[in-house]
This record gives structure tokens, C-alpha cells and sequence, in this order.
């Protein structure tokens, strides 16, 4: 169990040295332009030649393959299946088992979109390979959004894990008292407020005094707060972003103009 | 209007909305391992709506979606609205006073659950093409080879789904805030919307008669979506 919820891996390469801004808006391009993008092979060429080579370009490859294998091939693989099987569009069949069938357009649709996935969930992942939440928090927030929503990210990704270890802790507590966790469905349904209760009232308590202490350290203070680490934002991060939000608009106006 | 946003958030709400996140989260998962046929993933935001107000669960919502969909299952994250909805419309709900006692509660749940089922439509249409890949789908798909457009057929399923889940939700976070000390629920900003009226053990089985009433409403009005 990770104390932090968190994918980043520090190392040395262009993208890590990116500012977090940038990098952001690049995930974004990738994901508009792989819906937006009139042309039927855009999300495929993305996903499988452009997003492997940003994965190596930010020295994260084996990382990302892996994860890409793991997490993201299954789950694309499941929406392609499902929509395959039940699109209800065209009439030229091309593959039959039992009372499913795949029609050519159903295919073709099903593939586009489980690329589509594939590019939105890949670049999400290579962004968090080569950012870390703090650095992407303190950037945006000198940038002008609020501490307190900095305050709330960081802060789920540091308790998402605590909790999930504390959940696990009282399934283990409550089974060894002999709790049924298995079994029919009433008994599973029953375990429900033995395995919550606590999991809920333990942190809910917590509430207050974690009110306290931030308060006491000046968090709801109006000042402008300094920051210990200077994140950089180059000329080159700069340039990048207009390059960046060009393509965007691009994207748009190719859709609208060939539609 | 901005005043009103800024009322839903002092230090204890946002203390609070991190920790209802890992809720939503960490639950989800528990009624995951139990198999059960409910999501249960929005206890949280309830929690946060009905304590602080409307935007505050919607903010809850919308974070626990992008959160959940970038660090542990990329599906949840095209449906972070459907969620700043659920929070918008439980904290509305308190607001006109429907968080106060059993039965009001099932009511909340019930409107929460359409709201839920009218924001993922479209999502579901326009991102998915109408299949997704939650298991609900299934219905939807056996809705579409029965000849229905792709719109109702999508609705539908929602509709089906929905209220189960999020009566279940309303009802368990009604439980949770009940069980909590006066002095805690007293720290955040609308601790007069959680009251707690009548109180009687009777309560309960008039929860339990509008729970059915709304079902049977339910099952009746989608005959006719079916039907039209």
C-alpha cells in the first residue's frame, strides 16, 4: 500500500521539465482532437505511433506499457466487445454466434470508440507518470485557483489510501468475529452496516480537529502565501501552449466546417 | 448567487469534502467485494450536500469522478456531471426541508435518482454510443434488439437502475448523520437542514410504504415511456 496515491516517477527527460500547465493542455489537445477530429484514423494514429512515443520521449516507456497492458488494453477491450455485439446500426454482417452479431458499421464504430478511450486514458497516464500532484497543485494555484482546492486534492490522494487500508483492517476485524461477508444475498446485505459504520464514523470524527489545526495554520488567510519551490515556465512552455490551443481550435473548425 | 456558493464552504467543509471522496471511493468498493447490486458510491457527497449545502456536494461529485477516474478506473471519469448533479440536487433537496425524516428521505433519494438518470443519458448516448461498460448495459442492449430508439432505451435502463441505489444512499447517509454527535454536525454551515422531525419508530415503516409507492409510480410510468 503506497502512502500516497500517486503515479509519478521522478526522472530526467523533456516532459518532466515541462511546466505542469502545458503539460495539461496537452493531455486536452489529445483527448479534443481524438473526438473532435473528422478523419476516421486520428484516435487509432494518436493512440498507437503518437502516445508511445511521448511515453519514451518522457523516459517513462516501461511504465507506461505496463500499465497500458494492465489496465487500459482490458477495459478498451471490454467496450469494444460490448459495443460491437450491441450496436444496432448497419446491415452488412460480417461475424455471427448464436443471437450476436457484428455488422461492418458496428465494428468500425465500436473500434473508433475504444481507441477514443484508449487515447483519453493513455494520455491522463502519462501526464501523471511525469507530473507530480504537488507541483501541478502549487503551479496552479500561483496561477490564481484557490488553496483550498489545492487543499482538497492532495488531500484525497493522501486519504484515499489510508481508507482503503483502514477498510481493509475492519473487513479483517469484523470476519475474524465472525461476520459472513459471502454467502446469500441477505447475509451479504446485512454485512454492509457492520463493515461501513465504523469505516464512515472513524473518519467523520476526524473532521474537526483537522479543522482546527489547518485553521491554526493560516489557511483561510487572505495573504498571498510564498511557496518553498519555484516551478519554471519557460518560453518554450509558453510557445507550446499557444501551439497547443491552435490545434484545438483547428480541430473545432475542422469538425464544424466538414459537417 | 456568489454569496450563496461561498455560504456552503467553511474550513469544515472543506476538510470534510476530501474525506467524503475517500467515502465514496472506499465504499464503493466494500459493496463491490459484497457483490451487492447497488453502487453506493455517492454516500459521501449526500453526506456533504445535505451538511453544507448544494454546491459544496456538487464540487464532492464532480472531484470524487475526476479523482476516481485518473488514479483507479478510467470509465468513472466521462461521468463526473451526473455526479455534480447528485450533489446539487441532495443539497437542494435538504434545502426545501426533505432531509428530515425517514420518509422525506426516500423522496430525495427517489428525485436524486432522476436527476442521475437524465444527466447520463446524453452522456451515455454521445460518449458511448449508448453501451457502456457497466453491467446495466445489458438491459440496454436487450431494450435496443426490442426495437427501441436509442434515447429511450438508454433512459430507461437508468430509470430501472437508479432508484434502488440512490434511495439506498439517501437512506444510509440519513443514518450516518443521525449517529452523529450534535456538537460535529453543529460545526458546518446548514446543521438546521438535518433536524430530525416526528421520530417515532413508525417512521420507519412509512419510509418503507413510500419506498414501494414510488417503485410501483416508477414501474408504472416507465410502461408508459416503454409504450409510447
Amino acid at each position: 500500500m503506497p502512502e500516497r496515491l500517486s503515479f509519478h516517477i521522478k526522472r530526467d527527460s523533456a516532459l518532466h521539465h515541462l511546466n505542469p500547465l502545458t503539460k495539461l493542455l496537452l493531455v486536452l489537445t489529445l483527448i479534443l482532437t481524438a473526438f473532435l477530429a473528422p478523419f476516421y484514423w486520428t484516435p487509432h494514429i494518436l493512440a498507437v505511433l503518437f502516445i508511445p512515443l511521448l511515453s519514451i520521449l518522457g523516459k517513462v516507456g516501461r511504465e507506461y506499457f505496463s500499465t497500458a497492458i494492465r489496465l487500459i488494453l482490458p477495459a478498451a477491450t471490454f467496450l469494444f466487445a460490448m459495443q460491437a455485439f450491441f450496436q444496432p446500426v448497419g446491415e452488412e454482417i460480417i461475424f455471427e454466434f448464436y443471437f450476436l452479431d457484428i455488422t461492418r458499421e458496428s465494428f468500425l464504430f465500436a473500434f473508433s470508440n475504444a481507441m477514443r478511450i484508449v487515447v483519453m486514458v493513455s494520455a491522463f497516464t502519462i501526464f501523471l507518470l511525469t507530473t507530480h500532484p504537488s507541483e501541478l497543485m502549487s503551479d496552479l494555484t500561483r496561477r490564481g485557483l484557490p488553496g483550498q482546492f489545492a487543499y482538497v486534492i492532495i488531500s484525497t490522494l493522501q486519504i484515499l489510501p489510508q481508507m482503503q487500508a483502514k477498510a481493509q483492517t475492519i473487513i479483517s476485524a469484523q470476519r475474524s468475529r465472525g461476520l459472513e461477508t459471502e454467502g446469500g444475498f441477505f447475509k451479504r446485505a446485512g454485512a454492509l452496516v457492520p463493515l461501513i459504520g465504523p469505516l464512515v464514523f472513524g473518519s467523520l470524527v476526524e473532521v474537526e480537529e483537522r479543522a482546527i489545526a489547518i485553521e491554526a495554520r493560516g489557511f483561510t488567510s487572505k495573504h498571498v502565501k510564498t511557496s518553498l519551490h519555484e516551478i519554471p515556465d519557460t518560453s518554450t512552455d509558453k510557445l507550446l501552449r499557444w501551439f497547443l490551443t491552435a490545434l484545438i481550435l483547428a480541430s473545432i473548425g475542422l469538425r464544424i466546417w466538414l459537417s | 448567487m456568489f454569496n450563496k456558493i461561498k455560504g456552503n464552504f467553511n474550513t469544515q467543509t472543506w476538510v470534510l469534502i476530501p474525506i467524503a471522496i475517500a467515502i465514496n471511493i472506499a465504499v464503493g468498493q466494500i459493496v463491490v467485494l459484497l457483490k451487492l447490486p447497488v453502487y453506493l458510491d455517492s454516500i459521501g457527497t449526500v453526506l456533504v450536500a445535505v451538511l453544507c449545502g448544494p454546491w459544496a456536494g456538487a464540487l464532492t461529485g464532480a472531484l470524487t469522478n475526476i479523482i476516481w477516474g485518473l488514479a483507479i478506473d478510467p470509465n468513472a471519469l466521462p461521468w463526473w456531471p451526473v455526479a455534480f448533479f447528485i450533489g446539487y440536487m441532495a443539497g437542494r433537496m435538504a434545502q426545501w426541508g426533505f432531509f428530515k425524516s425517514w420518509w422525506k428521505v426516500a423522496v430525495t433519494g427517489f428525485v436524486v435518482a432522476l436527476t442521475a438518470a437524465v444527466v447520463s443519458t446524453p452522456i451515455a448516448v454521445y460518449i458511448y454510443g449508448g453501451i457502456t461498460a457497466s453491467g446495466s448495459s445489458f438491459i440496454t442492449a436487450y431494450l435496443l434488439q426490442t426495437g427501441q430508439g436509442i434515447w429511450q432505451a438508454v433512459f430507461s435502463t437508468g430509470f430501472l437502475v437508479e432508484p434502488v441505489d440512490k434511495i439506498t444512499t439517501a437512506m444510509i447517509a440519513f443514518a450516518i448523520i443521525l449517529g452523529l454527535p450534535k456538537r460535529t454536525v453543529g460545526g458546518y454551515p446548514k446543521p438546521e437542514q438535518v433536524e430530525v422531525e416526528g421520530g417515532s419508530k413508525n417512521e420507519l415503516y412509512i419510509a418503507l410504504g413510500v419506498v414501494v409507492l414510488l417503485i410501483l409510480i416508477a414501474a408504472f410510468v416507465l410502461r408508459g415511456i416503454l409504450g409510447g
